[in-house]
């Protein structure tokens, strides 16, 4: 054997010894990572009244001051749905949190991904801004930063303090069903949906409690309640994301009285 | 030209190198304005947030693909004689990755964590599965283009050991000719699957993307190399080429265009059937609205159809010019096939009421800056070609540069 180079025999050997070992490697750390993986009581999810919203676009101004989302960029939108007996219908859309959500599955860093509880989260520092997410998302929950988010926010402090980090340019951000909110209620030994600390701040703000906030894996939830009690329906459930947010749609005798 | 009172001689060469350069420098200048500026400065949308750049990305991929196959045919198949084809293909096929790699870096939101994908894994991505491959065939790419930046005379002369050791990594030229065909076979269909998988766009939601990019590439990525073979051949006195090997190179191409065709016809035909909301809408974008110059003429006319019929008729195929021509409609029609299918399903927006599913349009046209920064990366991608034809012999079909490798292969094959 020529002492220039290794051998074919050598170089294929060195290969294979390099991807087995870092394939290895991977593998062992994503087996100890799902065995250590903490796992949650909780299932965070909403439950929208369109009976009761009246289109009035307080919860998109919440959120922009709570979570410092800039002004061109909205993670909860008011949208009109047209009209049902006679009466204007709207249709709020925060990010869905999908159980089978397409963001996650494409993120090429794993920068969105699902907490234990069923939020799906954002990794701003890990985002690479490509935004296939976006492009996957079938509900235009996402937004692209564009640029830079500086200077003052218009909704701050009319409609809240800024809770979180404002993102930096080039990240992909959305709804985080404010989960520093929870988070921080669950440690004062507050109950999401019931404390107003501890829910999002598009709940929290709503005049019409058209929105609920709660734990569907909690039968006496407020969320829960109101699935068991009226027909609620989920965007797009031909697509299979399998939505955590739901809607009850307009009751014409409310309406009507 | 006058300069400074003396006539000054600007040869053909010189000024095609300064007019390329000049473009890079206007790319590079594109180039820092959206770094320090942000992709604000784009047409991009949150409805159409992949435009040009990802069009020429792909593209640039689609027009590598000359090189897995030459190496396939000449490292895994034994054709030997294509050798000095496989040998332009590669090094095509280095700068269109780098290429690539360049508009990738200008696209994403933060270019200082390029190497993210590298260390934070999802497997489940496709665009994951698509960064890793390309990162690996870059590589390999590398390494296959070592020994011909070794075998070239100058490096001979003046680092005789560098050169003795990039040219003896020739050696591994099959090894490297498998994970090449691996790889490729991989990410070129992924890319199309990485639009294919999405249920949110029915215009792509199907099987078809994959197969379409790597069977168009497959006719792309040859006939890019045999065009710019017969181009240095031309415009070159120095250069020898073997005109029966691009000749039988090219009527190969002919065929997979007659298979791209027959996949494209049912792909499209496919669509037609049964009003679904979006996919009707965007076949209607490429087949009667916005579209549809490009789908008819660029894609299918031009793109495939005249080609097709051109390096089909040994005729027509003959005359080097028709043949030229029918390559370069490929290449075009193959870049037509990556912008209209990255748009076809960006421009048609679903609703999601809980009403009826209603398509709307969006348009989306590329910024001045999108433009030059794209042009900057595509002459780059033409300078790198031109001086590698100049002073690394990428096009040589002389049996001489064979030659000098083979001692070291032979030298190695007795011990």
């Amino acid at each position: 054997m020529s002492d220039e180079f290794v051998g074919r025999r050598g170089f294929l050997k060195a290969l294979a010894a390099g991807v087995s070992a870092t394939v290895g490697l991977r593998l062992v750390k994503r087996a100890s990572a799902s065995e250590t993986g903490e796992s949650s009581p909780h299932r965070w999810g909403m439950v929208i009244d369109q009976t009761k919203c009246i289109g009035c676009g307080y919860c998109t101004l919440a959120c922009r001051a709570t979570n410092d989302v800039p002004p061109d960029i909205a993670w909860n939108r008011v949208i009109d749905a047209g009209k049902y007996a006679g009466e204007p219908v709207y249709l709020p859309r925060p990010c869905m949190h999908c159980e089978n959500a397409p963001c996650v599955e494409v993120c090429p860093v794993q920068a969105t991904y699902h907490r234990p509880d069923g939020i799906v989260m954002m990794d701003y520092d890990r985002c690479i801004g490509c935004r296939y997410c976006e492009i996957a998302c079938p509900y235009g929950a996402r937004a692209f930063n564009w640029e830079e988010f500086t200077g003052p926010n218009p909704e701050v402090p009319n409609w809240g303090e800024p809770e979180v980090a404002r993102r930096p340019r080039g990240v992909v951000e959305k709804c985080t069903f404010c989960y520093q909110r929870i988070d921080r209620g669950l440690e004062l030994g507050l109950k999401p949906g019931t404390d107003p600390q501890a829910t999002p701040a598009c709940v929290v703000v709503c005049p019409t409690k058209a929105r609920v906030f709660g734990d569907l894996n909690d039968p006496e939830s407020g969320a829960s309640q109101l699935l068991e009690r009226y027909p609620a329906y989920r965007l797009r459930e031909d697509l299979g994301t399998s939505p955590r947010v739901y809607y009850l749609p307009t009751r014409k005798e409310e309406v009507a009285g | 030209m006058r300069a400074l009172g003396r006539k000054v001689q600007v040869s053909t060469y010189q000024a095609w190198v300064a007019t390329l350069a000049g473009f890079m420098l206007l790319g590079a200048l594109a180039g820092a304005v959206v770094f320090s500026r942000g992709l604000v400065v784009t047409n991009l949308t949150d409805l159409v947030p992949w435009g040009l750049w990802i069009t020429i990305d792909l593209s640039a991929i689609a027009m590598s693909a000359g090189a897995f196959m030459l190496c396939a045919a000449v490292y895994l198949m034994d054709l030997k004689h294509y050798q000095p084809i496989a040998r332009t293909a590669t090094f095509i096929g280095l700068i269109g990755y780098s290429m690539a790699v360049l508009t990738l870096l200008l696209d994403i939101g933060r270019p200082d964590r390029f190497w993210h994908p590298l260390v934070f894994w999802n497997p489940h991505s496709v665009l994951w599965e698509v960064t890793m491959c390309v990162t690996l065939y870059l590589t390999v790419l590398a390494l296959e283009t070592a020994p011909i930046v070794g075998s070239a005379s100058w490096v001979e002369r003046r680092w005789p050991r560098l050169s003795a050791r990039l040219t003896a990594i020739h050696h591994y030229a099959p090894y490297f000719a498998v994970a090449g065909l691996g790889l490729s076979l991989l990410h070129q269909s992924s890319l199309g699957a990485a639009y294919g998988v999405l249920k949110a766009r029915p215009i792509w939601y199907r099987p078809d993307l994959s197969v379409l990019f790597i069977v168009s590439a497959m006719a792309g990525g040859p006939a890019l190399t045999v065009l710019a073979s017969m181009l240095t051949g031309r415009l070159s006195p120095r250069v020898i080429i073997k005109d029966e090997l691009l000749d039988k190179v090219s009527s190969f191409i002919g065929w997979i265009l007659v298979a791209y065709l027959y996949l494209r016809f049912w792909d499209v035909l496919s669509m037609t059937y049964t009003y679904q909301p979006g996919r009707t809408e965007g076949l209607r974008l490429l087949t009667q609205g916005p579209l549809s110059f490009n789908f008819w003429v660029g894609e299918i006319f031009l793109g495939i159809v005249v080609p097709m019929i051109i390096l089909l008729r040994p005729g027509l195929r003959r005359l080097p010019v028709l043949r030229m021509i029918a390559l370069g409609l490929i290449v075009g029609g193959v870049v037509a096939y990556r912008w209209d299918t990255n748009l076809a399903g960006q421009l048609i927006v679903l609703t999601y009421l809980p009403q009826e599913i209603v398509a709307r349009y969006t348009r989306y046209f590329p910024s001045l800056i999108e433009i030059v920064a794209g042009a900057g990366v595509i002459a780059y991608g033409l300078l790198a070609f031109t001086l590698g034809a100049r002073y690394l012999n990428v096009v040589d079909h002389q049996d001489v540069a064979e030659v000098k490798v083979l001692p070291h292969l032979e030298a190695a094959a007795a011990d």
